[in-house]
């Protein structure tokens, strides 16, 4: 899954000599929380809701920004942006390290989306993939070669369609697999793997 | 009055399938062994048109292709010729004849009669456009609609241990129509769904309601959330039926699924079901089988089921034939008495969590849908 993904776009803009009040109106009348600044066609600077309300807001400690009216006195001007080809995990750790809220997708210096914090959930729900009816399975797999073959080779021999797979390293040299599948029978399925020597840790095994 | 025919047992996904005809054949032969059938009402399979009440043309189309062994390439895409859900020949009819028999007791309860048992049925994974999970067509879904097409207020209870998400989905958006489903947590257990913040759409908001519970919840949590729940749900809602997808397959032994109520657990419910539907909906109440995918704990539970239903004082041993016909038949040993036997299985450790997180699950359930539902 990809940034052009899940990016959203056309992206609304303003111009850096917008009024502070004109730019939070925009941003209260579209719901959102960021607006990249756009000059002569170039990413500019980016301002957010909350650099709106701090600027000019009483209870800032510093007080409001004295004789700040427009966005390029308050707009962060160093943005740090995507392209739309970056894999999303990446840009969710830019995000993240970085504790911003949202980047601009830049394409040939061009301003083509902007992916925030929301749209990483949602690619997160589609990764997850839980839209279609399904059981889930969890198997513990040594972290060598041709382990998660041997599994969904498996699944794959018994007619089962996997509707998603996440699967991540675990201390000492495993790999947690967790799949949803397009069966009730999770339980036969998982005496199953048993029988074939995977260690299956959901559904558990009934001591009855 | 109990509705059931023989061809029920048509339903049949062959012989290795858990959705077995089995369970039916071992049930009547049960009862009669224990003298108390009574000739059931025979009903009439449903009709082509009856089914497109709740599904689509092409859904059904392609249904009756594969009951003539035409099969699709798209026919994975409406969940058949699946591992769950394969095709088999005269599959059309065979599930016309499980909506007849349920869309017959809700046609009974539209011409005065109260209780209705329909030996059968309860397909209520079956969705708008697709099959799923053992279920073809969702005869809860014709059988509501033809309730509520008549102006009645239907509320339906599910406690199958699997969410009852066709059911759910068919009717989201109606506001006639209760849905309230107890399930082991979709996080864990097919199809995934029944959250606490699915709670209907448009006339249909705050009237779906889900109490996904944890793995392993035993007797006494569930009969507590239940208890707090149902009653609660239905006083709001006043409802003129009560439709009830009796799954058995919430049960200690079942093989599909991870809830442990024991026989116990389901007498008390439906004694409770039969009181709230004197309580809430004037005593209309229609029940369908459902789940159950333990021959020896089904076919209990559904006998408890029949007995309490009629008012039946409850056998406590079954019959010494039935069981040894039966036992020869099936290779292994069956438990001898209606009821569990005491601490038939290992302590489980984390009670007191289980019941605690179950009651949380409540809490959010009622103040998600308590807006919406009280008015
Ligand atoms: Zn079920």
């Amino acid at each position: 899954m990809l940034v052009r993904d899940v990016m959203k776009g056309p992206v609304l803009t303003v111009g850096p000599e917008v009024t502070l009040e004109d730019a939070y109106g925009l941003l209260l009348e579209k719901g959102i929380r960021h607006l990249p600044v756009v000059a002569e066609g170039r990413l500019v600077g980016i301002i957010t809701d909350r650099d709106i309300r701090l600027a000019t807001s009483h209870l800032n400690p510093k007080g409001p920004c004295p004789g700040c009216t427009r966005v390029e006195e308050v707009m962060t001007r160093e943005v740090v942006t995507a392209h739309p080809l970056d894999p999303v995990e990446e840009a969710a750790r830019v995000m993240r390290e970085r504790k911003i809220g949202c980047l601009p997708v830049l394409e040939d210096g061009a301003l083509v989306g902007i992916v925030t914090g929301i749209d990483l959930l949602d690619a997160l729900l589609r990764l997850t993939g839980v839209t279609e009816p399904s059981g889930r399975l969890e198997v513990r797999l040594p972290d060598r070669v041709g382990e998660l073959a041997r599994l969904t080779g498996f699944l794959a021999g018994r007619g089962v369609n996997i509707h998603s797979l996440l699967s991540y390293p675990e201390e000492g040299e495993f790999v947690r697999a967790v799949v949803r599948v397009n069966t009730l029978e999770t339980h036969p399925l998982a005496e199953a793997l048993r029988r074939e020597g995977f260690d299956v840790l959901w559904p558990p095994k009934k001591p009855w | 009055m109990v509705i059931y025919r023989e061809e029920y047992r048509l339903y049949n996904f062959g012989p290795d399938h858990p959705f077995s005809p089995v369970r039916l054949e071992m049930l009547t032969s049960l009862l009669q062994a224990l003298g108390v059938w009574r000739a059931p009402l025979s009903p009439p399979e449903a009709s082509r048109e009856e089914v497109l009440w709740v599904h689509s043309e092409r859904l059904v189309r392609r249904v009756e292709a594969a009951s003539r062994g035409e099969l699709s390439p798209d026919l994975e895409h409406y969940g058949l010729g699946t591992g769950d859900t394969p095709v088999f020949p005269g599959m059309d009819r065979a599930a016309r004849v499980l909506v007849g028999g349920t869309l017959e007791g809700a046609r009974r309860i539209l011409a005065g009669e109260r209780r209705v048992l329909q030996l059968g049925g309860g397909l209520h994974h079956a969705q708008y456009d697709r099959a799923s999970g053992f279920c073809v067509y969702n005869d809860l879904s014709v059988a509501i609609r033809h309730m509520t097409r008549a102006g009645l207020r239907v509320a339906y209870v599910d406690i199958d241990v699997h969410h009852g998400d066709g059911v759910q989905w068919i009717h989201y958006e109606e506001g006639e129509v209760l849905t309230l489903s107890l399930h082991e947590s979709g996080r864990y257990l097919f199809p995934g769904t029944g959250h606490v913040y699915e709670i209907g759409r448009g006339a249909g908001l705050g009237k779906k309601l889900n109490l996904p519970l944890e793995p392993f919840t035993e007797d006494e949590s569930y009969l507590e959330v239940f208890q707090a729940l149902v009653p609660w749900a239905l006083k709001a809602f006043r409802p003129d039926v009560l439709v009830v997808q009796a799954g058995a397959d919430a049960h200690y032994l079942d093989p599909l699924a991870d809830l442990l109520l024991t026989t116990r657990a389901y007498e008390r419910l439906f004694r409770l079901l039969l009181e709230y539907a004197e309580a809430y909906a004037g005593g209309r109440v229609l029940f369908t089988l459902g789940g159950g995918y333990s021959l020896d704990a089904a076919v209990r539970v559904w006998a408890l089921l029949y007995h309490v239903f009629h008012g039946l004082p409850l056998p406590e041993r079954l019959p010494e034939g039935w069981l040894s016909t039966w036992e020869a038949r099936l290779g292994k040993p069956l438990t001898p008495t209606l009821h569990d036997p005491e601490g038939a299985y290992p302590e489980i450790p984390r009670r007191e969590e289980i019941a605690k997180r179950n009651r949380l699950t409540l809490q959010r359930l009622t103040e998600l849908v308590a807006p919406h539902l009280l008015h």
